[in-house]
């Protein structure tokens, strides 16, 4: 802009005519500020502590305080009073303050009044929003029934939301992809046979032998799990890692197993039938409580040492070595359960051959094995049920009469074929709660579709994710720094210490009042909704503070959010002895073989890799939280880039070193869209390569994590799906690398 | 050749003006943009004579879809984009390394409210942003403390501004906001001829 004339010529010009105009009379009054009484440099608050955080940068939920100076909080650190994390936040939490000042925060209710994909928003009230999402999530209702509305959430905040769809309004359509991906094929495995979830609370501080099958702890980062994990080591427990990697917990490992990958069921198998065969085993809790052992037995009895050995690629005297190892210190053996499980399609299996081998080792309520600790009671909260059977009768699962075993929900892609095909009922709107399902759901393009054919798609977050761009509505969501929620608790987490339990609700640590948004917690916006839609009658918490109180008021003693914050966020109370619980172990189970699946843990035989490519298989770093965090500055400094681990023979033989810039392409001729390194590395097996998740990001607008390593997810694209659970194995894809444009095969 | 007016007058004009750029920095809405205060903003840019502005000026957005795409635009650049704002309105997201609100400036800013006896009404009020540092400015200068003013000017408001002015400019697909900003920067940067 040319300006020829200075302001102050301007302001003190009387010719010039805008100096008349009456721009006072233009302005609404504003009251931003107010007086300040003077007070000397030097004698201001000092920095305020404040109690009753947990974190949620992953969902271990870590107890917090945040020191808050002035208004503003300027750090965050464990809660000295807690008996899970203690003081320690890894670094992700440290880093929560970087999402809550957050410039890219979704702030106002915005409607989309451009196409999906390509949106353009503005910013409406909150009234305007509700009851346009009322009218439209009515108005499909009335047209193809409570199930033609499908949620996807994800995250504490969405569960409040997801009981209300399931329950109340009765879809059964809930996807709630992050649970169901990743651990839900392991609960349902241990749930078959010990008739438990998994977890992951195994003892390992008090075991001789920590067993890990693809569990990287020490790149997987939860605070009181490592604790656990480092404690037995400290305490000179015996690790034992199976992985095709050299990963952080395979440099600590007494025995590594360098298996072939989508081969663990198989060594799983010969482990527990060289138990049997040669009386290894604990027979004693075998014989108390065990089912259907003998015909267990028989059904893996062809699992011989060198059976394994040819399958896995793994030395017979090695597998013979780890099962010898285990059962000369069984029953105080940690079998890990895993978390992210869903790896090849044959999942189910696997875990429940971690349960039967746990079951075989005794490793039950042992010291060192796996243990149910013993919590708190709380009170209940929920939804009431009035369109149950609306649900069952709707369930997708059930009409198709597949995935018997599925975790609760519905597997995303029966979801997405009845909305892509209108089979057997058309699915016309989507809520989205917390969750990316563009980033967290393989085959993108068929999301998309799934997205475009919604006649109406509501979305509520605190960050705009790649699936906002989706929205017709889009919400805006406090962050878990500001709000009420649900109560996390637990006992200590070394068993062996003196037995407390904890009780701690997550209570805001800053207020989410500031002029320049209207952010609201997910009980407003879902009564709201509720309300409006004609369901005002079952609400029973008027807000998410009365929720919390409603659930702290069943705690023997009752209790309650004052008490709460008066004994600084955390309320602990002696525990009980979580040791000596015996549980009955389903060896051979009728409820599947009714079903139609393997009565006894089977191992089936994966893809293999084509002539030329390798095998690619993801995992995370210390750092992040998948792609939550990959926007935030702060721990993307903390390691920028997801080098691709490549063999060092092959390397040699495809002439690239450590360093090299690569791109990736799969067997179904799919591209990456960035370049990441080579770390070459004796630490990986040759028909494998590795890379972290949540890198590569596709928006050229994101100025933090764009074209930044490679997205692995762009590269699944031909997902396998888990008889049992429907959950997608996501490590039968192939790749090679292209360098300087041509494409690079790498040798077996 | 015009006549001097008193100083006093020319900072409850420049406070006025301050003023009215904040409130035409916030979320349009017709309550407030109204082809009266259009008016005016076209008669500012007229008075100063910047010809390049004056062209570039759009008409008043009468239909419904003008003002829509308006909306869109402000939503674009201030308050929410996949998967970043262009250009939000706080200092501290220029200022201070890591692009984070309530930064060290907003620090100073408020470090500043203070010494000079004001306070955010909303203690969780972000400090330095836009519509509070123009505002803040303008009750300085209503209350006669030119100098005060200049000197937040200076030390608060100017060293971030300038980013933001050129990123509005260069990202803008609306010319209203680019006009708006030059206009904040005519009626904020320090001039030369300061006293004369
Ligand atoms: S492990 Fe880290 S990110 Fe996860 S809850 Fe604990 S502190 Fe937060």
């Amino acid at each position: 802009m040319a300006v020829k004339m200075t302001r102050r010529r301007f302001l003190q010009s009387t010719g010039c005519a805008a100096a008349v105009l009456p721009f006072a009379n233009l302005v609404q009054a504003d009251d931003s500020f107010v007086k300040y009484p003077y007070v000397s440099p030097g004698s201001m608050a000092g920095t305020q502590t404040v109690t009753g955080g947990i974190c949620e940068m992953c969902f271990w939920r870590c107890q917090v305080i945040g020191k808050v100076r002035d208004g503003k909080l300027v750090k965050l650190e464990g809660n000295p009073k807690s008996i899970d994390n203690g003081k320690s936040l890894c670094a992700r939490g440290n880093a929560g303050i970087k999402l809550l000042y957050d410039p890219d925060r979704l702030k106002y209710p915005l409607k989309n009044i451009g196409k999906r994909g390509a949106p353009k928003w503005k910013r409406i009230s909150w009234d305007e929003a509700l009851d346009e999402c009322a009218t439209r999530l009515k108005a499909t209702i009335d047209k193809y029934g409570p199930q033609g509305i499908t949620i996807f959430p994800h995250g504490s905040s969405a569960v409040y939301p997801m009981h209300f769809f399931e329950h109340v309004v009765g879809t059964p359509n809930n996807s709630e992809a992050s649970f169901f991906q990743c651990r839900g094929a392991r609960d349902l495995a241990y749930l078959a046979t010990l008739g438990v979830p998994a977890g992951e609370e195994v003892d390992m501080p008090n075991a001789k032998v920590i067993f890990l099958l693809g569990s990287h702890l020490g790149e997987n980062v939860h605070v009181s799990h490592l604790k656990r994990y480092l404690k037995g080591l400290e305490n000179g427990a015996k690790l034992i890692v199976v992985d095709p990697r050299f990963s952080a917990a395979a440099a600590k490992a007494d025995v590594w197993v360098k298996i072939k990958p989508g081969t663990d069921t198989a060594f799983l198998l010969a482990i527990m039938n060289y138990l049997a065969e040669n009386e290894k085993y604990n027979v004693e809790y075998v014989d108390d409580n065990g089912d259907g052992f003998d015909d267990f037995c028989e059904g893996i009895a062809h699992a011989s040492l060198s059976w394994a050995a040819k399958i896995c690629d793994v030395p017979e005297a090695q597998i013979k070595q780890v099962a010898d190892m285990l059962s000369a210190d069984m029953p105080h053996v940690a079998i890990h359960p895993g978390r992210h499980t869903s790896w090849y399609g044959n999942d189910f299996q696997r875990e429940r051959a971690m349960a039967c081998l746990t079951g075989m080792l005794g490793a039950i309520g042992s010291v060192g094995g796996f243990v149910r600790p013993i919590g708190p009671k709380l009170g209940r909260f929920s939804w009431p049920t009035p369109m149950k059977e609306h649900a069952e009768e709707y369930s997708l699962r059930r009409l198709a009469k597949v995935h018997k075993f599925s975790p609760p929900g519905t597997p995303t892609d029966l979801i997405r074929n009845a909305a892509l095909t209108g089979q057997p009922y058309p699915i016309k709107a989507m809520v989205t709660w917390g969750q990316n399902p563009i980033q967290t759901v393989p085959n993108q393009a068929q999301t998309i579709a799934m997205l475009e054919q919604m006649d109406f798609v509501l979305v509520c977050d605190v960050m705009p994710t790649d699936i906002t761009m989706y929205a017709d509505i889009l919400l805006p969501e406090v962050s878990y720094l500001e709000r009420y929620d649900y109560i996390k608790r637990g006992t200590q987490w070394d068993f062996a210490e003196e037995h407390q339990q904890y009780i701690a609700a997550r209570m805001p640590l800053v207020a989410p009042e500031t002029k320049d948004h209207e952010r609201k917690d997910s009980v407003w916006i879902t009564n709201e909704l509720a309300k409006r839609m004609g369901y005002g009658e079952h609400i029973k918490a008027k807000s998410a503070e009365e929720m919390v109180d409603i659930m702290l008021a069943g705690a023997k003693p009752t209790l309650s959010l004052k008490q709460l914050r008066a004994e600084d966020g955390i309320h602990l109370q002696e525990g009980e002895d979580p040791y000596d619980v015996e549980l009955d172990v389903v060896f051979y189970s009728e409820a599947l073989e009714e079903a139609g699946y393997p009565p006894v843990p089977t191992y089936t035989e994966v893809p293999q890799p084509p002539a030329g490519y390798a095998r690619l298989v993801y995992g995370r770093l210390p750092v992040h939280t998948f792609n939550r965090t990959q926007n935030n500055v702060w721990l993307h400094q903390e390691s920028t880039l997801n080098p691709v681990w490549l063999n060092e023979q092959s390397a040699k033989k495809m002439g690239l070193k450590d360093g090299d810039m690569v791109e990736l392409v799969n067997d179904q001729g799919v591209k990456s869209r960035t370049a990441t390194v080579v770390k070459v590395t004796p630490g990986i097996r040759s028909d494998t390569v590795y890379m972290a998740h949540g890198y590569g990001s596709m928006n050229p607008a994101l100025t933090v994590g764009v074209g930044a390593g490679v997205d692995d997810q762009s590269l699944i694209s031909n997902p396998s799906i888990d008889p049992e659970t429907g959950t997608h194995g996501m490590r039968n894809n192939f790749v090679r690398f292209i360098k300087d444009g041509k494409e690079l095969s790498i040798p077996a | 050749m015009a006549m001097e007016k008193p100083v006093g007058n020319a900072c409850t004009r420049l406070a006025e003006i301050l003023c009215f750029l904040a409130a035409a920095m916030e979320y349009p809405q017709r309550s407030w943009l109204t082809p009266a205060y259009w008016a005016a903003l076209e008669g500012l840019l007229h008075e100063i004579g910047s010809i390049s502005a004056e062209a570039m000026f759009p008409s008043y957005p009468a239909s419904p879809e003008q003002f829509e795409g308006l909306q869109v635009e402000y939503t674009r650049l201030f308050i929410n984009a996949v998967p970043h704002v262009i250009a939000p309105p706080y200092g501290s997201v220029y200022l201070d390394g890591d692009g984070m609100l309530y930064g060290a400036s907003a620090e100073r800013a408020k470090a500043f409210y203070r010494q000079e006896n004001f306070e955010l009404r909303g203690s969780h009020d972000i400090p330095d942003y836009l519509g509070n540092e123009l505002r803040f400015v303008a009750l300085l200068l209503e209350q006669g403390r030119e100098a005060a003013a200049e000197l937040f000017l200076r030390q608060c408001f100017r060293p971030w501004f300038g980013s933001f002015y050129q990123r509005v400019s260069r990202e803008s697909r609306h010319p209203y906001y680019v006009v708006l900003v030059s206009l904040i920067d005519f009626f904020t940067e320090e001039e030369e001829d300061h006293g004369s």
